[in-house]
């Protein structure tokens, strides 16, 4: 028997990183009774290992459970969103399925800076909030200071906030009486053609690509034909059903319902997140307008480590790709790295996850290079081209401007840290904005900042500089033009491409000597000198020499310490993987990063 | 890559072993930088390995092998005294049966070294010996933590030498506090002593040790890398205008002196060996034994596994570490000797590497032979890595 749309609700859960949404995932997934208590984990839909390891959520995940409310039953939708700002376009697919959000705030933190950013993308999309204080239970919860910190900042009306407690399960009930009674049922009609969203998928190497959908219009039943608009592909659905939270078929999906397909797709090509799926022939539905590419704030090149396989590369890249489409690579070469991928991230985390996702998932070794941002170049041809490796910025003369991205920074944070900010922001050569106050003790200041000073350690400087209770959220405003210079580095001699980086001009002293300085402690020492040099151009501003290996011999070697012996030269070997050889200098996977090193203390 | 002809290195592993090693592994006192495997103050225990090693002895089939080489290592060998080593020799002559003429070593101590020592070696068989000299200065001796003195170095050659036993003497260099003033005089106090055979070694940091222990504390300094290659070189260049010939990186001998039985472990012949800690290889396999005295003794009398880690090589990987112990001596590798035992022509095993090194010095190739140059060797363990490669 399908269910009608009047007893389905949609909804995600939304807040600033760590203020308990997976955890409040769990306790109404213990409430709803979708899972048993003693099969119930910490924060049950972290599955990933990732996620484990990391205590935090990556990738959103949908799971339907039921509540009865005055006598009735109720198919709840939930999403689970990650809070870390890498992973906000996460949040934006989550919401599109979704007519309502469940917006939490940390009874102690209070409006963090993805608070904001997470409610004002529901409140865009015209979603109802069910606003909550998680964490009452804390002994320093400050419930009437956050009640004022988030009328002041996202005009919520302080009586219709629920305060809960994730961890004791306080206001759990409430909570979903509010999910029920305040979040409208989806519109969709169960009769009219097929029409549903991709929001999701992942590959699974036995089944092929299986897609996450909501089901806006129609009904979708095992045995039937689909097509994919985008794509144009039409496949047999082998299976549907929902996520409990493990995935459990079912017959149908009707409009107004989340689930998922199994079609037996092996070329992940043929799914595209943001598609629509509908029925083959002359009467589809029209496709929807699908997903806003995200905004990839930083790109590195992926290089196959000695002995690794580029195609093997390409393969796990595609695989990820369904299960991420915020990230996207293109092949590229390098003199020093040979053939990889130029990838496109929406930040370091987000960059670091994929890369440990790609050698943890599909066995990899990798080297990686610097991340650097993009910038604009408008040459004295007239040309505009997108810088994203500093290897493809033109000789001087070509250039009429050089640009960088500069993006539109708020700070969230205590009033007694506003001083440092502001000191970290003109360091910086940010362009102050504005300061709001959003109670007596929290203010929230707005910098114009390039994306470069923003994206590699301006979190941790900021989390040092306010004792952690600090917060940023940026979006980009656009290129302007600025003095910038390509810095490059020479390792015996030779200029290494991938070492390669774009900085301001009067920081490239700086950057040139530490840069150096951090390879000569990267790269181990050789048989022979190796010099070290940072170059503009031709012009060599910083130096450093790795002294040759002067002697290095086993004394003994004799029956018993053979084996021994060649255990370490093989560990010797171990480590020669994730490195790659420029003329004969091993340079080591580490040494790529070096070139992030600002030069400790700034002027 | 061509394969091994099979039946050549079939012919090589089918031989029986014709050299023994056997750990004896007691010791007065473990000196600070010594990581070997051995018990220091348990002369309570020597009974129970005597036992032990009787029945380790049973895994060969009576009447045993026939040997061309007999070492005994350790630990300290003369620390078992004349009637200790009397026994132990009774004992090892059940199974290990060297031939006329082989060479029979044992390790000592120059404070263990008296007459009645050497009459009850000389009557076991044995016809060389290696003594724990390290040095012959005083001050160096105590640096190292040793318990004996230059002059206990001197008597034990004598007596030795007087009847008529080959010695080699071990030196130590970089020790803490050590000069290379020092090993200059250690040199030419060291030649004087008239041995056939000298073994220089540079000390090493091993985990574990006292000495490592006090260097993290920075109580004690390593010597600088520099310095330990100034010694290094003052060493071989004195010893070879001596007349010795440098012929493994730490081994030096008067002509016909060379230790037979270390050159057997080059050479990649097999070799039987009994004891904790102790490895032996059949031409394919290398077994060590459990590295912990007691527990090899626990398990071989409880008739257990006493074996501890084994690898395994293919012929290639074979091949491979003939490369590497036939180029860390003075003869390097002839091609022809090569390919007849191990099955692979030299320059498909390790061509590129060699082609390599001739071009940054580090080896020569008159076309027969190759070997690496002065540089080459005191570089070698840098070169290693690409030899062991996989293919
Ligand atoms: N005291 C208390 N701790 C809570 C409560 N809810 C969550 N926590 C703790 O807060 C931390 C973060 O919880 P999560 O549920 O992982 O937070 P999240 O919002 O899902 O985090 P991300 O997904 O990484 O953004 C964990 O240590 C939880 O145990 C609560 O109601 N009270
Ligand atoms: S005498 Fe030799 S074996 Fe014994 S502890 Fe000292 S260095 Fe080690
Ligand atoms: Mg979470």
């Amino acid at each position: 028997m399908s269910i009608d749309c009047k007893h389905i609700r949609n909804f995600s859960i939304i807040a600033h990183i760590d203020h308990g949404k997976s955890t409040l995932a769990d306790r109404l997934l213990e409430r709803t009774g979708t899972v048993e208590k003693r099969q119930l984990k910490e924060q049950m839909l972290d599955d990933m290992e990732l996620e484990r390891q990391r205590g935090i959520t990556i990738k959103a995940r949908a799971v339907r459970m039921e509540c009865r409310h005055n006598g009735e039953l109720y198919e709840l939708n939930l999403i689970d969103t990650p809070g870390h700002v890498d992973f906000h376009y996460e949040v934006s697919r989550s919401l599109a399925c979704c007519e309502g959000a469940v917006l939490l705030v940390d009874a102690f933190q209070g409006v963090e800076a993805q608070t904001v950013a997470n409610a004002y993308a529901a409140i865009n999309q015209n979603l109802a909030i069910v606003p909550v204080i998680n964490k009452v239970d804390l002994v320093h919860a400050r419930v009437d200071e956050v009640l004022t910190e988030m009328e002041q900042s996202l005009s919520i009306d302080p009586t219709e906030v629920i305060k809960a407690s994730a961890k004791t399960g306080i206001g759990i009930d409430d909570l979903l009486a509010a999910i029920v009674e305040r979040i409208p049922p989806p519109t969709g009609d169960p009769q009219a053609v097929l029409r549903a969203l991709i929001f999701d998928s992942h590959y699974d190497s036995y089944r092929g690509a299986i897609t996450y959908v909501r089901l806006i219009d129609g009904t979708v039943k095992k045995g039937q034909k689909i097509r994919f608009l985008e794509t144009g592909v039409t496949h047999e659905v082998l299976e549907l059903g929902q996520f409990v939270p493990q995935r459990r078929a079912c017959e149908e999906l009707v409009a107004g319902q989340v689930g998922y397909l199994v079609c037996n797709i092996k070329d992940v090509k043929q799914v595209h997140i943001g598609d629509t799926v509908t029925i083959p022939g002359d009467h589809a539905a029209a496709a929807m307008p699908g997903y806003k590419p995200p905004q990839r704030m930083v790109y590195c090149g992926l290089y196959p480590s000695e002995g690794e396989n580029f195609e093997e590369l390409r393969d796990s890249l595609e695989k990820l790709a369904i299960n991420d489409p915020s990230f996207e690579f293109a092949p590229e070469s390098s003199e020093a790295l040979g053939f990889g991928f130029r990838c496109g991230f929406l930040g370091l985390l987000h960059m670091e996850i994929i890369q440990q996702r790609l050698e943890q998932e599909a066995d990899l070794d990798l080297v990686q290079t610097a991340p650097n941002v993009t910038y604009q170049i408008l040459k004295t041809s007239g040309e505009t081209i997108n810088i994203r490796n500093p290897q493809d910025v033109p000789d001087t003369g070509e250039i009429e401007e050089f640009r960088q991205p500069i993006v539109r920074t708020n700070f969230l944070t205590p009033v007694e840290h506003i001083g440092p900010i502001m000191q970290l922001c003109t360091d910086r050569r940010g362009v102050y904005l504005k300061t709001e106050y959003l109670s007596p003790t929290r203010a929230m200041l707005t910098f114009d900042l390039p994306l470069a000073e923003v994206i590699y350690d301006m979190h941790d400087k900021l989390k040092s500089v306010t004792r952690g209770y600090g917060t940023m959220d940026y979006e980009l405003v656009g290129y302007f033009p600025a003095d910038l210079v390509r810095l490059d580095i020479l390792v015996g001699g030779k200029k290494v491409d991938a070492l390669s980086i774009i900085c301001d001009r009067r920081d490239a002293d700086r950057r040139g000597r530490a840069i150096v300085k951090k390879l000569r402690g990267e790269i181990d020492r050789h048989m022979f000198e190796v010099a070290l040099q940072a170059a503009i151009g031709t012009k060599v501003i910083a130096r450093e020499t790795i002294s040759a290996m002067r002697k290095n011999v086993t004394a003994k070697c004799y029956g018993g310490d053979i084996s021994r012996k060649k255990k370490l030269w093989a560990k010797q070997k171990e480590g020669k993987k994730r490195m790659k050889s420029v003329g004969s200098v091993d340079i080591p996977q580490k040494a790529f990063m070096a070139v992030l090193d600002t030069g400790a203390e700034r002027p | 890559m061509k394969t091994a002809t099979s039946d050549i290195v079939n012919a090589a592993t089918q031989q029986p072993p014709r050299a023994a090693y056997v750990h004896v592994p007691f010791c007065r006192h473990r000196c600070g930088y010594c990581d070997f495997s051995l018990v220091a103050g348990r002369d309570d225990l020597i009974a129970s390995y005597l036992a032990a090693i009787e029945r380790e002895l049973t895994r060969l089939e009576s009447p045993g092998l026939e040997l061309a080489t007999l070492y005994l290592g350790g630990g300290t060998p003369s620390h078992l005294g004349p009637d200790g080593l009397r026994r132990l020799f009774d004992i090892l002559h059940t199974r290990l049966r060297p031939l006329p003429g082989a060479e029979v070593t044992i390790e000592a101590n120059p404070g263990d070294v008296t007459a009645s020592l050497a009459t009850a070696a000389v009557a076991c068989g044995t016809t060389r010996v290696s003594l724990g000299g390290q040095s012959l200065d005083a001050t160096t001796l105590v640096a190292l933590d040793r318990d004996h003195t230059p002059d206990d170095v001197r008597r034990a050659v004598d007596i030795l030498l007087t009847r008529g036993l080959a010695v080699s003497v071990d030196l130590m260099t970089a020790a803490p506090g050590q000069t290379l003033a020092d090993v200059d005089r250690d040199l030419d106090a060291l030649v004087a002593l008239g041995t056939q055979h000298l073994s220089v070694y540079c000390l090493t940091w091993e985990k574990g040790t006292q000495f490592e222990s006090l260097s993290r504390r920075g109580m004690l300094r390593p010597a600088d890398e520099s310095l330990e290659r100034s010694m290094l070189e003052l060493t071989i260049d004195r010893l070879e205008a001596a007349g010795f010939e440098h012929y493994e990186v730490s081994n030096f001998a008067r002509p016909g002196g060379r230790c037979q039985h270390n050159e057997t472990y080059w050479d990649c012949q097999p070799w039987e060996a009994f004891g904790p800690g102790a490895a032996r290889f059949d031409g394919r396999e290398r077994i060590t034994n459990h590295r912990s005295t007691t527990t090899w003794m626990r398990r071989v009398l409880g008739g257990e596994d006493f074996t501890g880690d084994s690898e395994t090589m293919t012929p290639l990987e074979a091949a491979q570490e003939r490369v590497v112990l036939g180029l860390r001596r003075r003869d390097g590798l002839r091609r022809e000797a090569f390919l007849n035992a191990s099955g692979f022509a030299l320059d498909d095993v390790a061509g590129a590497s060699i082609r390599r090194w001739i071009a940054r010095g580090l080896a020569t190739d008159d076309g027969q032979q190759v070997r690496l140059t002065r540089e080459g060797l005191l570089v070698s363990d840098g070169l290693w890595a690409e030899v062991l490669r996989p293919m």
